[in-house]
Order: structure tokens, then sequence, then C-alpha cells
């Protein structure tokens, strides 16, 4: 059953390896290009803290892709995470900008679509709404970070020493921060679709503590995640920097620091139950792409250096980005919808319980 | 001890090595103003010989400090994006240093009765003391890249100001040398002499070039 179970798991396990490889150069990357961090410091926080987000905190993001349809059926997760991994592996290979999330959340629809479940419209419209909302945000966040820290480093007149230590300890605290909150809100990515089929009985551990079932698949995703770190996400991490313009060690720090808030934003179930209680809308619980959220905030620091900025940022990407929250989840879908298609009828493997 | 502390700890004595080179410069400054006013009025003294002295030492100084600095920016991945530039500037500003124990040196021993007459020896004092601020504010404007990089520009001004000034009483010195019914080779070792003290206006306007990139490249 275990054994199975691990190999039901492999295509989430692939796209955890996956986000790892990539997204972990959003928190740590400027920092290691820029040469003010080792790699080996950058990928040892990196794993740790994400593993701590994706296992203390991930249940917030990922139970917002459960509302969109809940993969009942071990093989139909494995299949719906398998054909998210082949999109974003595709469209990475043709060179298209790509998030984990919507080839996800194409990938559950296409599920819903093949098991003949209801997509819950709204649960979806809110999705689709953070895909635009999450780099817009960035940017924001980014701009006011910009201008706040700016405007203090000119009055305090730091030696630039000084500044460069201080960088160098910002750079690594949000750089912790981002890999927590990438933890939190990314794991759903990997795991979210295997929740309501997990394979691990609940574990009491010495003291009283549960260690849940869908906690395991998250320590899993985030060793999974943490291996990506380790074994593929150097080169990433040493080109990062010169990817969309090139930044300053503040403009790093501001990139990587509205990146971490961005994300903590849409995984902090405190923060959205705070917002409730203020009387304003809920903040939805649900992966966004922390790539799109680090071209949000690069946009919102070019913007404040007015037109020498807005030369340098390559805006060809930015109309490729949008053109991915449409082609992403639909390509998703349709392979989802094939590959459920197959495993069901060629392999024999249940794919969906029928309700009820 | 936490990485952090060891970090602004390690940063904290650079600083101060830094601090403590351009003061040294800023000091050669001086040494060299107050050298040649001896010379010139009292000519080759004891008091003179001193001064020379002096300089000797505070370049020995300024070299092991820009050594130690060096070794610790690079030993230590201090200011990646800035370590290039700040040894080149410290580099320029030991140089300037070099140059004006040099040009010291050089009156010492070659030039040591060129100037006469009052008139004369109140325009090259008037010279030295130009070239000496010019040589002040490119200190100033190295200061002002470690702490206040909008200020930089101010410094710049400064020594171009200088320089032009320099350049402008170098001009009005040559022509009451060649002028003078005095013989060709005294005038062509007044020329020479001349041009070695306003060459440190030049080097103080170079290391102002640099500053000007530099302060680009730290603004915010």
């Amino acid at each position: 059953m275990l054994a199975s179970g691990l190999l039901f798991l492999s295509s989430g396990l692939f796209l955890g390896w996956s986000l790892g490889a990539n997204d972990a150069s959003n928190v740590f990357g400027s920092a290691v290009g820029s040469r003010m961090l080792r790699f080996s410091t950058a990928a040892m926080l990196c794993s740790l803290f994400v593993i701590l987000g994706a296992v203390s905190a991930g249940a917030g993001a990922s139970g917002g892709l459960g509302q969109l349809g809940a993969v009942n059926a071990l093989a139909g997760s494995f299949t719906t995470a398998l054909a998210a991994a082949l999109t974003v592996s595709w469209m990475t290979r043709a060179g298209l900008p790509v998030s984990s999330t919507q080839a996800v959340v194409g990938a559950i629809v296409g599920w819903n679509w093949f098991s003949g479940s209801a997509t819950d419209l709204s649960q979806l419209s809110r999705i689709v709404a953070t895909w635009v909302v999450c780099p817009l945000l960035a940017a924001v966040v980014a701009a006011l970070l910009y201008l706040g820290g700016a405007f203090l480093l000119r009055r305090s007149r730091l030696h630039l020493l000084r500044l460069d230590a201080g960088l160098r300890l910002g750079l690594i605290l949000a750089g912790v921060l981002g890999s927590y909150s990438l933890g939190a809100n990314n794991i759903g990515n990997v795991m979210g679709v295997f929740v309501p089929a997990a394979p691990f009985p609940a574990v009491i551990l010495p003291g009283g503590l549960v260690f849940s079932g869908s906690q395991q698949l998250f320590l899993l995703g985030g060793l999974a995640i943490a291996l990506g770190v380790y074994t593929r996400s150097r080169e990433v991490m040493i080109t990062v920097g010169a990817r969309l313009m090139p930044l300053s060690p503040f403009g790093a720090l501001v990139v990587v620091l509205a990146n971490a808030l961005v994300l903590f934003v849409f995984s902090s179930q405190g923060l959205s139950d705070g917002l409730v209680g203020l009387g304003l809308p809920r903040i939805p619980l649900i992966p966004v792409s922390s790539s799109q959220a680090v071209i949000g905030a690069v946009v919102g620091v070019a913007l404040l250096q007015g037109q020498r900025g807005l030369r340098q940022v390559r805006w060809g990407m930015l109309a490729r980005i949008a053109s991915g929250w449409v082609s992403t989840p639909v390509l998703s879908a349709v392979l989802g919808y094939v590959l459920l298609f197959v495993v069901q009828n060629v392999f024999g493997q249940v794919v969906f319980e029928p309700p009820g | 001890m936490n990485p952090g502390s060891t970090l602004f700890a390690k940063t904290r004595s650079l600083e101060l090595r830094i601090d403590e080179f351009l003061d040294k410069v800023a000091e050669g400054g001086i040494l060299f103003e107050r050298g040649m006013v001896l010379l010139l009025e009292r000519g080759l003294v004891p008091e003179t010989e001193e001064k020379l002295e002096q300089l000797i030492q505070l370049k020995e100084r300024c070299n092991q400090l820009r050594r130690r600095v060096m070794d610790t920016l690079y030993s230590e991945m201090l200011i990646p994006e800035f370590r290039g530039d700040v040894l080149r500037l410290l580099s320029n500003l030991y140089r300037l240093l070099d140059s004006i124990k040099n040009v010291f040196q050089d009156f010492l021993i070659e030039y040591s009765d060129v100037v006469s007459g009052q008139q004369s020896i109140a325009e090259a004092k008037e010279l030295v003391a130009v070239v000496v601020q010019s040589v002040q504010a490119a200190v100033q404007g190295a200061r002002a890249f470690f702490r206040n990089p909008e200020a930089v520009r101010d410094h710049i001004n400064q020594i171009r100001v200088y320089e032009s000034e320099a350049d402008g009483i170098t001009v009005r010195l040559k022509r009451g040398l060649f002028a003078s019914g005095r013989p060709l080779e005294q005038k062509l070792l007044g020329r020479d002499a001349l041009a070695v003290i306003d060459g440190l206006a030049d080097l103080a306007e170079e290391i102002s070039d640099e500053l000007s990139i530099l302060a680009i490249k730290r603004a915010l």
C-alpha cells in the first residue's frame, strides 16, 4: 500500500522537484546571483524554511485548491499532477513563462470535466483573479517598499560597508520569509491534489501532537522541493538577476521582500481572518506564482525609475506571461482529460470515486 | 557570537581602516603645503626635511591600509558590486599621495632655488594652496561616496574649480618666469617645477571623474 502510494505520489514529487529547481531562485536568486550569499547557505536556509512553511502552514492554500475540485482517488491525483507537470515541462522547454499554479488549476478542472464533477465557478473566478492581482499587488508592494526604504536610507547616510552588511542580512531574512511563504503557499501545487485521497494515516507524536496525513504529504512535498533546490537551482539562481532588468542590491532586497509578502498574503489564514474581522473581504488562500510575483515586483521598481527603468524592462515577456494565464490552464485541462481517459481505460485504474 | 554581529564587527573595523586611509591622504596634503611654505620662505632647513620624512611614513602607512582593505574585501566577500570600484578609488588616492611625496622630494632635490622674489614666492604659495585644496576636495568626495553619495557632486565641482584655478595660476607664473631676465636653464627648470605642482591638481581631477561615475552607480 505504502509503495503504491509513493508510486502514485511520484508525479507530485516531480512537480515539487521542479518547483524547488526554478522557484528557489525567486527567494534567494538575487542574493546568490549578486554574490552576497554563498549558494550552500542559501540552499540550506531555503530548504529548511520551505519544509517548515509547507508542514506548518500549507493547509490554507492547499485547501483553496481543494474547493475547486476534490480529486478523490489516488490514481486520479497522480494523473492530475502528471498532467500539470507535463504542461509545465513542455511550456518551459518551449521557452514560455509558465506557472505551476495555473497548470495545476487547469488539471483539476480537467479532472472535474472527466469525472463529471461540477467546477465551482466562483472559486475558479477567484483563483483566476489572483493570477492578475498577484503581480499587480507585488508591483504596488515593491514600489512602496522601494520608496520607503530609499527615503530611510538617504536620511540615515549609512556607510557603504554598513549598508552592504545590512542589505546582506536583509536578503537573508527576506529569503527566509520568502522560503517559508513559498512552502506554505506553493505546497498546494505540489501536494494539493493528493490531500483528499491522502494515503497516510495520522501519526500521534510524543507529547500528543498529531502529524496528520496531509502534513505527511506536505513534508514529502517539501523534501522534494528541497531536493530540487540542492540539485538544480544553482544555475537558475546565478542567472536570475539579469533575467528581467539589472537590479542594485537594494532593488533586489525590495523584490525578494515584495515576493515574500505577497506569497504570505495568499497563504496566511490569520491575516485573512483578521481582514474579515475588520469587515473587509476575505483573501482567497490559494497557491500563486512566485515567478509572476517577482516579475510584478521588478516592474514596480522599474516604474519608479521613470523612462530609464521602463526601457530596461522586457515588455515582450510580460505579454507572454499574460497569454500564459489562458494557454496554460487550457492545455493542462485538455491533457489532464486525455491522461485520465488513458489511465482509466488502458491501465484500469480508478481515477475518481463516484459521489455518494 | 552570531554571524550578524560578526559581519557588523568586520564591517566596522574595515570602515575605520578606510577612514584612517582617507585621513592620512588629507594629512599628506597638509604636510605638503606646510613643507612647501617652509621651503619657499626659509629654504632647505631641518624642518623642511622633516616634512619629507613625515610624508614618507604617511605613504607607507597608507599602503599598508590599502592592502589590508583589499585583503578583507576579497576574503570576506564584502560589497561585491563595489569591491573593484572601491579598490580603484583607494589606489588612485594612494597614487595621489605618492605623487605628493614625489613632488615634494623633487623640490627638495631639484627645485629648491627655482622660485625667487617676493611676488613669485607669493604666487607659488597660492598655487600650492589651490592644489592642496583640490586634493582635500578629492578626499572629501571619496568620503561622501562612502556615506552620502548625493554630496559627491558638490565635491566634484570643487575639484574642477580648483584644478582650473591651478592651471590659471600656473600660466601666470610661467609668463612671469619667461618674461624675467633669468638664464634659460633656470626658466626651463622653473617651468618643470610649476608643471609638477599643477600635475597634482590634474590627478585630483582624474579622481573626480571616477567619483562622478561611482556616485551614479551608488544612487538608489
